[in-house]
């Protein structure tokens, strides 16, 4: 395991680069995210640990972050006053492009893969955007009308994107539809269960349309867009909310999440053991444990290159940890 | 700021859906809170008790109210705004010597406004903004009217050739019976509901009244009194509100004649009464409320402000309602009181009928058809009469709402908290 620490800003997310194998960010927050500066950590895997080989400071405390697809030294940020903020490892202190139209907290942002010109934010605002780095202003904006913290585009599809809402719904939206866009909109709660704010989502690399959702109720579900209507399967373990989850870009059942309860966990998400089996939802299993951190862990990324199972996690207790998934297994 | 996203992510833990309810009821430092709403009592235009007193002389009766009742320190409250509608320019000049008399120091600040109607809850809202944006730590905002001494054809002015050239500029003279007259025949609200709707706002106030459900709002004033019959001038202490008339039916009213067009449904049983009064509200930050060892009897959420026609000034709450209740989040079955001037019976029922307004939630005790409507008071009277209608039934959340004259709409949010 190696660490590396955020001092005086807590972790919020963290994302490898897509192009180069040593090279990761941080978006973090002082004092928790509830007041106070923000600061993006450019951060270097090297021979002697993690190092930082730049870091932004903004105004307000930072949430997300989400590299360019296109130019490998370009990443977006969300803010907490609303601002999007692209920035240039290559350049130093100030942006290279700001946005400002969201009237809250920016929660997520995530960059189109498929299309790679495009990428799209989520906000307490009760909107989801789509942004061109090259466009002064949006594109397009989608209605949540709920505070929405978290957005993802299809892994599959440039024109699907997915967000998840405080409302305990997951909408999904194709922007070749007509406005409102909108193709499901998911209770995540299902019947029966109170409704609870839905707080993380991924899809699935390797299944089209497969999606998994986390929240308040401490539950991850993954949800077929081919049939929406009831979870696939149901994965309970952890003791907190889950904050934020992650589909392995090498292994289409594998899970990773991280929560309020300052843990880690790897999962089976129970799909194909479902497909195979009856109409309920699959249980799932939790392969292991990691425990390291001592706050919230709110972030956990996969590193795509070298060896599966390399992934990183950042948390509350200004720390992030790069380890190696398959080293928990069982635990 | 900051406390919003700490009670957000706290609720991430407890797992407490952070619905527009909550939300709404959650207590923040930062929140503009209640410590003393009252109001005097309202009285009879040309008879009431209040008929040879000045409005800054009931403005002064109850800010002092507010100073003995609240325990605060004068010294501490910073700005005064008082909403008033008919006093020459507003009365400001008055008001800042009743606030001197009332026993605030010069060092309190005193301003006059004038948004017609809505004047008392203006006052409040700009105190509570000012206290939200930091300009001041404590504020009352308050409002008064003398229609005894005030209230007369001088109170519309003239319009320029300008403005009379303009069709709907000059529509803003149109007055207000005439224009309510003519809205209550096109919206097809019938002489009989708007009775029956009169009918029982006097109930319900005469019932309230019975029960000394207002006695906790108001500040009984001693003041001088002619009395017409004898020309002799006494003292009297008047404690309660004297317009409100017991058994009274949608029969009894059917009888008065229209007052404003032969063929008419608007008469003087199922309008607003003219009257006399002065109400004031105490708002601070709760951390100074807290600091300070103050009750709290509740809190400022949200206003809105919507434009209408001007002649049909009546739908304004209908208009700023639902824009208040989109501020919070809240649903309009969310709230447990509107407290909604009746301007007139027609334009209060048509507004509650077309928002689908639960019947039993709207103006528990009465409003102004039965104790009247000092214009520029009732916007703060409406607070104070709310906040202890909800402390007394143990409900939550209030809205409170009126017409304004020109055509708009007025509408804030306040949470109970005593």
């Amino acid at each position: 395991m190696f660490s590396f620490r955020t001092q005086g800003y807590n972790g919020y997310n963290l994302k490898y680069s897509p192009f180069h194998d040593s090279r990761l960010a941080v978006a973090s927050s002082a004092n928790f995210g509830l007041v106070g500066n923000g600061r993006l950590y450019v951060l270097g895997l090297t021979a002697n640990g993690i190092v930082a080989e730049k870091t932004f400071d903004t105004q307000d405390g930072l949430f997300d972050l989400a590299w360019s697809e296109v130019h490998e030294n370009q990443l977006a940020v969300a803010s907490g006053d609303g601002s999007i903020k692209l920035f240039d490892v290559a350049l130093n202190d100030f942006p290279i492009q700001s946005w400002h139209e969201h009237k809250r907290e920016v929660f997520s942002i995530h960059w189109n893969l498929v299309d790679k010109t495009t990428f799209a934010s989520s906000s307490w605002d009760g909107t989801v955007k789509i942004w061109s780095p090259e466009h002064p202003a949006s594109l397009t904006t989608l209605p949540t009308n709920s505070c929405t913290y978290s957005t993802a585009f299809s892994p599959h599809s440039g024109t699907l994107l997915s967000a998840v809402s405080s409302d305990s719904h997951l909408r999904v939206f194709d922007t070749r539809l007509p406005a409102p866009h909108t193709v499901h909109q998911i209770a995540v709660h299902g019947a029966g269960a109170p409704p609870a704010e839905v707080l993380t989502h991924d899809w699935n690399k390797y299944r089209p349309g497969v999606i998994a959702t986390a929240g308040v109720d401490k539950l991850i579900r993954t949800f077929d867009m081919r049939n929406p209507s009831t979870p696939v399967s149901v994965l309970a373990g952890h003791n907190y909310a889950v904050r934020r989850l992650a589909y392995s870009p090498h292994l289409p059942d594998t899970i990773l999440s991280a929560s309020y309860d300052m843990t880690c966990r790897v999962w089976n998400d129970g799909y194909a053991a479902a497909s195979t089996g009856t109409a309920d939802a699959a249980p799932g299993s939790c392969l292991g444990v990691m425990d390291r951190h001592s706050e919230f862990v709110v972030g956990v990324d996969w590193c795509m290159f070298g060896a599966e199972g390399w992934a990183g996690s950042v948390g509350w207790d200004e720390m992030l940890w790069v380890w190696d998934v398959r080293g928990v297994m069982g635990r | 700021m900051a406390a919003q996203r700490l009670s957000q992510l706290s609720n991430q833990i407890t797992g407490t859906p952070s619905n527009p309810r909550d939300a709404v009821l959650a207590k923040n430092p930062d929140d503009v809170v209640i410590v003393s709403a009252l109001r005097t009592a309202l009285t009879k235009g040309g008879k009431g008790g209040f008929k040879d007193t000045a409005g800054a002389d009931l403005l002064a009766g109850v800010l002092k109210g507010v100073i003995d009742r609240s325990g605060i320190d004068p010294a501490l409250v910073e700005d005064i705004a008082v909403g008033n509608v008919l006093a020459p320019g507003a009365g400001a000049t008055e008001f800042r010597a009743a606030a001197i008399v009332a026993g605030f120091p010069v060092s309190t600040a005193v301003r006059a406004l004038n948004r017609q109607c809505s004047s008392g809850l203006q006052a409040v809202v700009d105190i509570a903004n000012a206290i939200k944006t930091g300009m001041i730590d404590v504020g009352i905002g308050a409002g008064c009217e003398s229609m005894s001494l005030n209230y007369g054809p001088a109170a519309v002015s003239e319009f320029s050739e300008l403005l009379d050239a303009n069709v709907e500029a000059k529509n803003c003279k149109v007055p207000m019976g005439q224009l309510s007259e003519q809205m209550a025949k096109d919206r097809g609200v019938s002489r009989a509901s708007q009775d029956a709707f009169a009918a029982e706002s006097f109930q319900k106030a005469f019932k309230a009244q019975q029960d000394g459900l207002f006695d906790e709002e108001i500040v009984p004033l001693t003041v001088s009194f002619e009395d017409l019959k004898t020309g002799e001038v006494k003292k009297i202490t008047v404690s309660k509100d004297d317009g409100i008339r017991p058994n009274m039916t949608a029969e009894s009213l059917g009888k008065i004649r229209p007052a404003f067009a032969k063929d008419g449904s608007i008469h003087a049983g199922n309008a607003s009464q003219v009257s006399d009064g002065a109400a004031a509200v105490l708002l601070m930050k709760r951390s100074k409320a807290e600091q300070l060892g103050l009750k709290i009897m509740g809190k400022y959420v949200a206003a809105a402000v919507a434009g209408v026609p001007p002649l049909l000034m009546g739908v304004g709450p209908w208009k700023a309602i639902p824009k208040v209740l989109e501020k919070t989040g809240v649903s309009k079955d969310e709230v447990d009181i509107y407290e909604i001037n009746e301007a007139f019976a027609s334009q209060c029922l048509w507004c509650a009928n077309e928002l689908g307004l639960d019947k039993s939630k709207i103006n528990p005790k009465g409003g102004a058809i039965a104790f009247g409507h000092p214009l520029g008071c009732t916007g703060a009277r409406q607070i104070a009469t709310l906040l202890t209608e909800l402390k007394r039934t143990n409900k939550k959340i209030g809205v409170t709402s009126m017409c304004i004259g020109t055509g708009m709409g007025l509408a804030a949010v306040f949470v109970n908290e005593a």
